[in-house]
């Protein structure tokens, strides 16, 4: 058996399966297969300064200098000191991290995390496993946030005019506005802009504000909201509520433009439950496990395996991961749903209809309807659609689903638990009218709503803002001078919700206490302190300034207990709840485990669910407005949302979930659009500047809606809907004090700005915010982007013919596929033959049917056999074998592992222009693989045949490691437990590991990065203790959390017990909000990782190449309809 | 071109390359001396700290446990520097006016933490864990020497990394049952009983009886009193490791053990 040959290509499936990476493999030129058989992309191992060489040597000279003088100091640490404390707190242990629970905020909503606290430092985010909004995943902001309280660029004080005060200055200058001597000044009219909020405390607070202050007025302003679905439950049931989707017990899903799984508030735990029904295993739930609703065992039997269908415009990872995909302009997808409606039967649907030549999707609407309408299916289906689609849209949607009967079964209803005062609330629109007029007294700004920045282009807030400050009032709380912040009169910097006392809802409302794990770094308030301060209390008397005027600032924790101790919530579900040591107990309990219990809205049958109202079908379809040949879509950035991120290093560098692209946004729009504007040029530009390898050379457009003009590079992307064009909001900040990240002089944007990306709100308008039409031209000018998807391209040359081996590493099948040959994915495509000697090459769990003689072995593997003594002598129980497998039925590739890595393993970040020379250091890439019907510009072009796959991957921790055997200073070695050591101080940077590694998975650290610097106190605050903090000149891999096997180790040791599966959670696996990674020992037959490595989708990549990779995957398995067209 | 060097300088020049190896053979031996000294590894090297705290007095003479100061020893990675209400907990009632105390009490009349020069540094890139090693029957002593007899703490072992992997190669050549770890005195060959507490499992027992009652190895059941230890160290050793579960060589010398 030759393991190695490639001459068995004959044995492949005739049906080839036509899988590319990105389009510039499509438009081959030398160039491209150049690059792609290069780790690194031309001059990623240079100085790019002419003359390199030079240069090169010059900073060599300087290095050896250096070097030279820091070796004259031969005990650098013989300074170092240490530091107790004066008096240590009870509940700490120095060395051994703390875990709190509290919940991080996003578009007003809150997602249950549990924080880590080394010696008081929050480093870590992990999801709440209690919090229904998170169930043990986190979402990528969640999991960044923990940057943005070491930001250096947060603001650090308040000022005013950008004069530093102090804030007892600040809160003087409001009261004296609000309050005359000892008497409120009722007449006084406030203007409170805030986020979206529902926080029962702050909810509380302004009611009170209100109250005090009648002729006051708040506004929630926040540019991505669900303001629509609001609406839209509105009007078909009368009241506003909000939808909660069980994606458990969903049978068929339709997703109408909703990307459910990667964005929204209860995406964490939507993405949870929805891969649990696509996740396939042989002792999986069956359907009446499911009907029970129970979560365990994970995974469900084929036979029970969701469809999902998803008719979207842009492609989200959502509609990436869908059974059947249908590209769509927004124009049409309303109509669409109008046309399922009637094809369901729903009773007195709407009328509108596709125009002719929609036929892909009139295809889809009678197998579609069929599909949902099935009587098994009766109320087990699901009917999904975005936040920013019409409130029409949502009504209609909601009519399916009532007509499905899933309404109190997969889809439940509940009040919104967003806080709105009736009659007191404005919108952004009133309010810029009222600072026009000067009509109002004072304005308070809280919050990162930031409406300079992301208010819609037809109001001019930041004039108006402007010259009402000049003569007015006007206060912003926030965390940093942003865009409006500078503008106004006095800034008070606003503390970070991990430095802060505070309450927030879940997607579900279930409520959540945010307890601070650290004393503000910059002495910043909370909204909740700041209104407490200025709130008339009748119950506190200040003596020396009278009974109505607010007392001395209290402390925030009081407030927000009094908060709970007064609501008629809890009442109900906690016995003897009045009682003050009852209280404690429950608030004790509430603030462990992050969740406060009795807040959750009970499930139906017990609460009834809404029945339609008379007019939900009334109105015509929703028409896309404004004049132009193309549908512009206008979304939130996946990474920087509106624009709040902008000044986070993890997320700007974070390759955009779908199209790779770091530290910039886009135009998106499809081949076939593309070539329309002539701009399809670009794909071969691209090989110019070594395309989705790094520096993409791209063209610019000019976007023009009713007169206002942006210019945006564009991004093909194959899957587009054609005809449309989609930006991301979030871009192109430059205003106010953002931030030394989000700003760039040396990188400028396409309009020559210093600033990351493009901004798309100057076309966004409050009549359109999501989608208008657009008038698009091609410009002259062209501009560089930075893609990571052709970086780490597991391709070579087969060494005979001097061809392109293309190994085809991901593994995909449908579910009539799986059935028919369960072991489908076994088989290597390039080695076919060899299925059978390849398996038994791959780490199998012990005691499992095909297990290998080799398995039992545990010491270093490599080329040559290990001395007698290298040969370990445990005890059974000390055998450990650490192996992963990820499930790519499961993987949406939202990113968040990527992010959750970085944060664990102090990965630095390095900029836009690093990555375009392949340099970023993150140790997980997610690589997205597309199928079309050709290989071929052709086949990329049939938008709608597009399917896309995920495959995440980092170091598989080979037992037959190529890597080790090539170090020359022995850096990389193998550990007795299966894991490939990476020794940062032993290494010396000579790369051939990397060189040598069959998956590029190893990262180069080629210079002492921003991410990582040294001098920045904020940021030394937020490292990972446990992890080595690497230099330049080092390799660097993953290492399956080796910190946290060794941890969970000595604790096992140190309690003489065995290690419990679970027990170690890799970064990547406990933050997975759709749990597709498992980590654990393969000795332990019962392991979850051994039972997932027993499926029989589990495959090893590459392992035809005798690697013996300990990191597997599982398979995609999709389950398409047969009756859908092709 | 005119020469530069006389002729009779050509024997120099010789004897310099012949004298090439040599030199550089001595470079190397004087390197690698230097490395190990006491200077470059700091052994024996007293440094000023705040307070002329002596170990001497504390543990030698007046016989305080470790474990009264550095509390976390046995549950973290870091043994704990004691906060200063540790020592005010005593010198409130004893030496209360001493002015080589009065570091001290600043400390804790002002809050602020009395700043200690590290005795011990590790790299940065090296884990080192206490917990783990008091767990499997390391003593104190065979890494920070007889502290009980040093008047101003210093430090004993080179921390070189030859120095950490001799012990992994072979623990068995430092072990020492679990009640002795804390025993500055101990001496292996002074005969002595086996205790339940050294194969104690702490906080798991839970009622069923004692493991260590129904190895024979330890307990005599007969005569329902313990064995005598084993009074040569090897024999001890090996025994211990295996009690206690010490990982072979091969394990603990992994790269990971310490650097991640």
């Amino acid at each position: 058996m030759k393991l190695d040959s490639t001459d068995t290509t004959a044995n492949e499936p005739t049906a080839a399966p036509t899988m590319w990476r990105g389009l510039d493999e499509l438009a081959p030129s030398p160039a491209a297969q150049a690059a792609a058989l290069d780790e690194f992309p031309e001059g990623a191992a240079e100085f790019s300064d002419e003359p390199s060489r030079r240069r090169f040597l010059a900073l060599m000279g300087a290095s050896v200098a250096l070097a030279t003088g820091a070796g004259c100091n031969l005990r650098p640490a013989s300074q170092r000191k240490i530091v107790p404390y004066t008096t240590q707190p009870d509940e700490m242990v120095p060395g051994v991290p703390l875990y709190f629970a509290t919940a991080t905020s996003f578009g007003g909503y809150g997602q249950g995390v549990l924080v880590r606290s080394n010696e008081g430092r929050p480093t870590k985010i992990e999801g709440n496993p209690d919090h229904p909004s998170s169930l043990g995943g986190a979402g990528l902001h969640a999991l960044a946030s923990v940057l943005d309280l070491y930001d250096p660029d947060r603001s650090r004080g308040v000022t005013r005019r950008g004069n530093a005060v102090g804030y007892d200055e600040a809160l003087a200058a409001l009261r004296a506005k609000l309050y005359t001597g000892s008497t409120t000044n009722t007449g006084v009219k406030v203007r409170i802009l805030s986020e979206t909020t529902t926080s029962p405390t702050l909810g509380a607070q302004f009611t009170r504000l209100l109250t005090a202050f009648p002729d006051s007025r708040w506004i929630q302003y926040e540019p991505i909201s669900g303001a629509n679905a609001r609406a839209g439950s509105a009007k078909a049931f009368g009241t506003p509520l909000r939808a909660v989707y069980d994606f458990l017990k969903a049978d068929v899903v339709l997703s109408l433009d909703s990307d459910f799984l990667c964005s929204g508030p209860g995406h964490v735990r939507y993405s949870r439950d929805f891969a649990d029904r696509r996740k396939i295993r042989q002792n999986g739930k069956d359907a009446a496990a499911i009907g029970a609703g129970a979560r365990l065992p994970e995974g469900v039997q084929a036979d029970q395996v969701n469809r999902f269908y998803a008719v979207e415009c842009m492609p989200t990872n959502t509609g990436a991961v869908a059974d059947h995909r249908l590209p769509l302009l927004t124009a049409h997808i309303e109509l669409f749903a109008r046309e399922l409606a009637r094809e369901l039967g729903v009773k007195d649907a709407p009328a509108g209809s596709l125009p002719p030549d929609a036929a892909d999707a009139k295809a889809w609407l009678k197998p579609l309807a069929a599909d949902l309408s099935a009587a098994a299916r009766k109320g087990k289906t699901v009917v999904v659609v975005g936040d920013h689609a019409p409130a029409s849209l949502h009504a209609v949607a909601f009519a399916i689903n009532a007509h499905l009967d899933n309404i109190g079964k997969t889809v439940r209803f509940i009040a919104s638990p967003e806080v709105t005062v009736k009659d007191k609330m404005s919108d952004l629109k009133t309010l810029t009218d009222e600072l026009t007029a000067k009509s109002v007294d004072v304005l308070l700004i809280i919050g990162d709503a930031n409406p300079v920045y992301t208010a819609p282009a037809d109001i001019d807030f930041a004039g108006t803002l402007a010259a009402f400050a000049k003569e007015k009032f006007t206060l912003h709380l926030g965390q940093r001078q942003d865009e409006t912040g500078v503008l106004c009169e006095w800034h008070v910097n606003e503390s970070h919700y991990l430095e802060s006392w505070g309450d927030i809802r879940g997607h579900d409302g279930t409520a959540a206490i945010q307890q601070p794990l650290i004393a503000p770094l910059h002495h910043g308030k909370s909204a909740i302190e700041l209104l407490a301060a200025i709130l008339p209390s009748a119950g506190d008397i200040d003596t020396k300034l009278g009974a109505r005027v607010p007392a001395a600032s209290r402390d925030p924790l009081d407030i927000v207990r009094a908060t709970w101790q007064n609501t008629d919530e809890v009442r109900k579900t906690f016995p003897n709840f009045a009682k003050p040591d009852a209280f404690d107990t429950f608030w004790q309990e509430s603030v462990r485990s992050g969740v406060v219990a009795g807040t959750t809205p009970p499930a139906p049958p017990t609460a009834p669910s809404p029945t339609l109202a008379a007019g939900w079908a009334t109105g015509d379809a929703f028409a896309v407005p404004g004049a132009g040949k193309y549908e512009l879509n206008i979304r939130a950035c996946p990474s920087l949302h509106d624009g709040r991120f902008a000044n986070n290093g993890w997320l700007q560098e974070l390759p955009k979930p779908l199209t790779k692209i770091a530290w910039d946004n886009a135009a998106f729009l499809s081949p076939k659009t593309a070539d329309e504007l002539q701009v399809s040029d670009t794909y071969y530009n691209w090989n110019k500047g070594a395309g989705e390898h790094g520096r993409a050379e791209v063209g610019v457009i000019e976007i023009d809606v009713g007169g206002k003009k942006i210019k945006a590079p564009v991004w093909i992307l194959p899957g587009h809907a054609d005809g449309a064009i989609t930006v991301h909001l979030g871009h192109g900040r430059d205003g106010g004090r953002v931030g030394r990240v989000a700003t760039s002089p040396d990188e400028l944007n396409v309009d020559g700005k210093p600033a990351r990306g493009f901004n798309a709100y100057p076309v966004r308008t409050s009549t359109a915010p999501w989608v208008t039409k657009a008038t698009v031209t091609k410009t002259n000018g062209s501009y560089i982007l930075a893609c990571t998807q052709g970086h780490w391209a597991m391709a070579e040359k087969d060494p005979v013919s001097g061809k392109l081996l293309d190994r085809k590493p991901v593994r995909k099948g449908s579910l009539a596929e799986y059935n028919a040959n369960k072991s489908f994915a076994k088989i290597p495509p390039m080695a076919a033959g060899e299925t059978a000697g390849i398996n038994e090459n791959i780490p199998r769990p012990k005691g499992s049917p095909e297990e290998h003689p080799h398995d039992e072995r545990l010491h270093p593997l490599n080329m040559y056999q290990p001395a007698e003594v290298l040969v370990p002598d445990l005890k059974e129980a000390q055998r450990r074998r650490w192996g992963m497998a990820i499930d790519l039925s499961a993987c949406t590739g939202c990113s968040a592992c990527l992010i959750a890595c970085q944060s664990e393993n102090n990965i630095p970040t390095v900029g836009k222009t690093q990555v375009t020379k392949g340099r970023e250091m993150h140790w997980i890439r997610i690589d997205r693989y597309y199928e079309s019907t050709t290989p071929d510009m052709k086949g990329a072009k049939d938008a709608g045949a597009i399917k896309t796959y995920f495959q995440p991957l980092m170091c598989v921790q080979c037992e037959n490691a190529p890597c080790e055997i090539v170090c020359p200073v022995g850096a990389t070695v193998h550990s007795a437990d299966g894991l490939n050591d990476m020794t940062y101080n032993r290494c010396v940077g000579t790369r051939y590991c990397s060189n040598n590694c069959p998956y590029k998975v190893r990262r180069f650290n080629f210079l002492t990065f921003k991410g990582n610097d040294w001098d920045t106190d904020t940021l030394k605050l937020g490292r990972n203790p446990d992890v080595s903090v690497r230099s330049r000149g080092v390799m660097e891999k993953c290492t399956f959390c080796v910190q946290r096997i060794r941890g969970a180790e000595i604790v096992a040791e140190r309690e003489q017990r065995p290690i419990r599966d679970g027990e170690i959670l890799t970064a990547c696996q406990s933050a997975c909000p759709s749990t597709a990674i498992v980590f654990g020992d393969l000795n332990d037959a019962d392991s979850a990782v051994s039972r997932w490595k027993n499926e029989p989708a589990n495959y090893g990549l590459l392992a035809e190449l005798n690697t013996r990779p300990r990191l597997t995957h599982l398979a995609t398995i999709r389950n398409p309809n047969p009756a859908m067209p092709k | 071109m005119p020469q530069i060097f006389p002729k009779a300088l050509n024997p120099i020049a010789k004897m310099l390359i012949l004298a090439a190896p040599l030199l550089a053979g001595g470079a190397g031996v004087t390197g690698a001396a230097f490395y190990r000294s006491s200077y470059a590894t700091g052994v024996g090297e007293i440094r000023p700290q705040p307070v002329a705290f002596s170990h001497a007095h504390h543990v030698g003479q007046l016989g305080i446990h470790c474990v009264y100061c550095h509390t976390s020893v046995e549950k973290s990675g870091f043994a704990n520097i004691p906060p200063t209400k540790t020592c005010m907990n005593c010198h409130q009632q004893i030496w209360q006016g001493a002015d080589v105390l009065e570091p001290v009490r600043n400390s804790y009349k002002e809050d602020k933490p009395i700043e200690w020069l590290r005795v011990h540094n590790l790299p940065h890139y090296a884990y080192f864990n206490h917990s783990i090693h008091v767990a499997k029957g390391v003593g104190c002593v065979s890494c920070h020497g007889r502290l009980d007899q040093m008047n101003l703490t210093m430090q004993n072992s080179t921390l070189l990394m030859e120095w950490c992997i001799s012990c992994h190669r072979a623990p068995e050549k430092h072990l020492r049952p679990k009640t002795e770890v804390f025993n500055m005195q101990y001496d292996p060959k002074k005969p002595a009983k086996w205790t339940a507490e050294d194969f104690g499992v702490s906080g798991t027992l839970a009622g069923k009886p004692h493991p260590a009652l129904s190895d024979p190895a330890v307990y005599d059941a007969e005569k329902k009193e313990f064995k005598d230890r084993p009074t040569s160290q090897k024999e001890l050793g090996l025994f211990l490791k295996d009690k206690y579960n010490v990982r072979d060589a091969v394990t603990l010398t992994n790269c990971s053990m310490c650097h991640r």
